[in-house]
Formats: structure tokens, C-alpha cells, sequence
């Protein structure tokens, strides 16, 4: 009885806390166990200048770690190659099924649109890409992701503008057996190809440059 | 009590699945990174065909919190050289030439460092990009060093927050976490 109880006030807790939030975070409440451990915390009080993205921005190196390698090792030389993406979070939902539609474009991320700086030419699939900044996104579908390089720079990541791409890429995607909570993209480096591996839920996309 | 267990059961499995998952895949950043831009929300004033100025700054930032700490002066201590944010080393990109402290930055990417007085601060600019922390700060590669102004609030600012504001003759980049702001006036 005692523990009905206790179920009962946490319960009227979440309810409680729930009541001021908007209806679209009801979904934050359901599982909050789970995400404190990781997700970015609301503000203890309210920041007057930019408040914190709940989709929060990360960035990705290849080499990986490229910052950190170049603290030990100051001749290093330049990176080849970075992203600079946010990071949504599945928050218990599955990725196909309430988050993305195959065949519409998604912008690989959430907020401002997807950036990959190039510090050197590269080539993939057998077509040269210019060193520079690109932006990126994709179409997904089942089998097969279409990654599209962009010229359509500094802009937020929805409606893509298609006639400012300049090269488009179909990759293979693979199920995984793990879900990644967090889209992650990180650059990896397997025989003499590196590959942007783009990952969510148990959906994995590997990109692979050759530079 | 058999309830609670399984429901602490459940809870664990789930938060050791959430630790598994990421394999060597990146965990996500305690500070997070984000990024602002000159003018302020450049990138949706562009997909709305809403952009009445030219793009003239960003600024690449992590974002620690304050979490119950004295930030300046404790925290991040009064003379020494400060990342001005958490992991990878502040990132400020100029998109056409700018003044600074009365020196002229051609446009790109330079790294952000702030040596943290009571009073004042100075902004340092460097050209060794892509960097972690300040733990390698070279001042031989410094671009220039200026003055900017700081505040007292009474507010606090839990997570350390950037931003550009539009002054007459150019913007300010504004640095605000805990109690203080800090103002570097930026003309073009």
C-alpha cells in the first residue's frame, strides 16, 4: 500500500511538473530516467541571450579527435575534414516510424543545416569534390540513402534548396543491432577509405571519401 | 516491492543500454557546442528570403554550465587565458574584413580566447584553428588583443551563452554566463 502510495505522488509529481509545459514536451516526461543520464538539461533559469538547443550541436574531425591529436603533437598536419551537426535524440520514438519519411529529405540533424567543411580535395564515387564548405542532407529510403552535397551554405536545414546541389551520392544502409539514441556522425577510417558514418537508431550510412 | 524492483530493473537496463549504445560512436558533450551568427539568426532569415544585411560573423561555441559554481574569479580564473567556452577551442569566423581594438581582420577563421579581469576583459584572437581548450595557446600567433567592456547582472546565466548585437557601426560579440556580460565592440 505504501508503494502504491509513493507510485501515486511521483506520479502526481510528473503531472504536476508536466502542467507548464508545452504540450509537445509530454513526451520528455514519459521517460525521464532514461535521458536525464544524457540529455542536455533545461536552463535553471531562463537565458536571456540564446537558450540551450535541445537537439545540441557537435562537431566531428576527421582525423577523429583532430583538436585533442593536435594538443600532443603540435606538427601535425591540417585535418581533411570536419561536420558540424546537432544532435536529435529518438526519446522513444523509432526513427522511421515517427521521426523520418523515405523519399523526403531530411537534413541529416536538426536546427541549422548540416555542415561539412572540406580542408583538402576529395574524391567519392569516383567524382572530385573542391576543398571548401558544403552543406549537407539526404532523401532516405529503405535500402539506399541519397546523400547530397550542397552550395546553399550558412542556412537552417529545412526545405532544402535542390538546385544548389552539387553532387548527389546513393549509399547503401544498413540495419544495425544496436539503436543509437543520439544521430551521431563521425568520420572512420577502414583500409585506405574513410567513411562519414551517419547513425540513428539501428540505422547505419557510411559515406566513403577518399582524400 | 516485487514492482519496484522490476521497475528498477527496467530502468537500469535501459540506462545501460543507452551507455552500450554508443560502441565508439561520439557520447553526446556535457557542454554542448552550438553556433550564432551576424546577423542574429542568419540561417533561417535565409530560407524565409528575409536577409536585409550581408553575413558577417559566426561564432562556434561550447556551452558549459554554471551548476552552483562562482564562474568568474573561482571558476575560470582572473588573468589567465580561458577558452571562452568548454572542449574544442572557441571558433569566430569573419565573413568580410572587420576592425578590432583599431586593427583591421581580414576575413576567416580565427580561435577565441579571453583573459578574465574583475573589471575588464580581453578578447585575444588567434590563427592556430582547430584546436582543443587553451592548453596550447601560442601567443606568438595572436592576431590581436582587445579591451571589451564587462557588466554586472543580476540575473544568472546558467549555460554560457554568445551572441552578436547590432551597434551603429558594426555589432558586438556578446559573452554572458554567470552574472557577467561582456561586450567586444566589432566595426565593418
Amino acid at each position: 500500500m505504501r508503494i502504491s502510495f509513493s507510485v501515486l505522488i511521483v506520479f502526481i509529481f510528473f503531472i504536476a511538473c508536466n502542467h507548464k509545459e508545452e504540450k509537445k514536451d509530454t513526451r520528455i516526461i514519459k521517460i525521464p530516467t532514461i535521458d536525464s543520464s544524457a540529455m542536455v538539461k533545461p536552463e535553471r533559469t531562463v537565458n536571456p541571450y540564446v537558450p540551450v538547443d535541445v537537439s545540441p550541436m557537435d562537431m566531428s574531425y576527421y582525423p577523429a579527435d583532430y583538436p585533442k591529436l593536435k594538443m600532443t603533437n603540435s606538427a601535425i598536419k591540417p585535418p581533411y575534414a570536419r561536420v558540424v551537426y546537432s544532435r536529435p535524440h529518438l526519446q522513444g520514438r523509432s526513427l522511421f516510424k515517427d521521426v523520418l519519411k523515405y523519399g523526403e529529405p531530411w537534413r541529416l540533424g536538426a536546427n541549422e543545416a548540416t555542415e561539412l567543411d572540406l580542408y583538402t580535395d576529395a574524391t567519392i564515387q569516383g567524382k572530385k569534390i573542391k576543398a571548401g564548405r558544403y552543406i549537407l542532407y539526404c532523401i532516405p529510403e529503405k535500402d539506399n540513402w541519397a546523400i547530397s552535397f550542397n552550395s546553399n551554405i550558412d542556412s537552417w536545414g529545412l526545405h532544402p534548396d535542390e538546385s544548389k546541389d552539387i553532387a548527389r551520392f546513393v549509399v547503401p544502409s544498413k540495419q544495425t543491432n544496436n539503436s543509437v539514441e543520439f544521430f551521431t556522425m563521425v568520420f572512420e577510417k577502414t583500409n585506405d577509405v574513410i567513411e562519414l558514418v551517419m547513425a540513428w537508431d539501428n540505422v547505419e550510412v557510411r559515406l566513403p571519401f577518399i582524400f | 516491492m516485487k514492482k519496484i524492483f522490476v521497475i528498477l530493473i527496467t530502468f537500469q537496463l535501459f540506462f545501460f543500454s543507452l551507455l552500450a549504445q554508443t560502441g565508439n560512436l561520439p557520447p553526446v558533450d556535457k557542454s554542448p557546442m552550438d553556433m550564432s551568427y551576424y546577423p542574429a539568426s542568419y540561417p533561417v532569415l535565409k530560407i524565409q528570403d528575409k536577409i536585409t544585411e550581408p553575413l558577417a560573423a559566426r561564432v562556434v561555441y561550447s556551452r558549459p554550465q554554471k551548476a552552483g559554481r562562482t564562474v568568474f574569479g573561482e571558476l575560470v580564473k582572473y588573468g589567465e587565458v580561458w577558452r571562452a567556452g568548454a572542449n574544442e577551442a572557441t571558433e569566430i569566423e569573419f565573413f568580410k574584413p572587420v576592425r578590432i581594438g583599431g586593427k583591421k581582420i581580414n576575413k576567416g577563421r580565427y580561435t577565441l580566447y579571453v583573459i578574465v579581469n574583475e573589471r575588464n576583459w580581453t578578447i585575444i584572437l588567434n590563427k592556430d584553428t582547430d584546436t582543443w581548450g587553451s592548453f596550447k595557446y601560442d601567443a606568438k600567433k595572436d592576431i590581436v588583443r582587445a579591451a571589451a567592456s564587462v557588466q554586472k547582472n543580476d540575473t544568472v546565466v546558467e549555460s554560457l551563452a554568445m551572441a552578436f548585437e547590432k551597434t551603429g557601426n558594426g555589432c558586438n560579440l556578446i559573452i554572458a554566463w554567470d552574472n557577467v556580460k561582456a561586450s567586444l565592440p566589432i566595426i565593418f
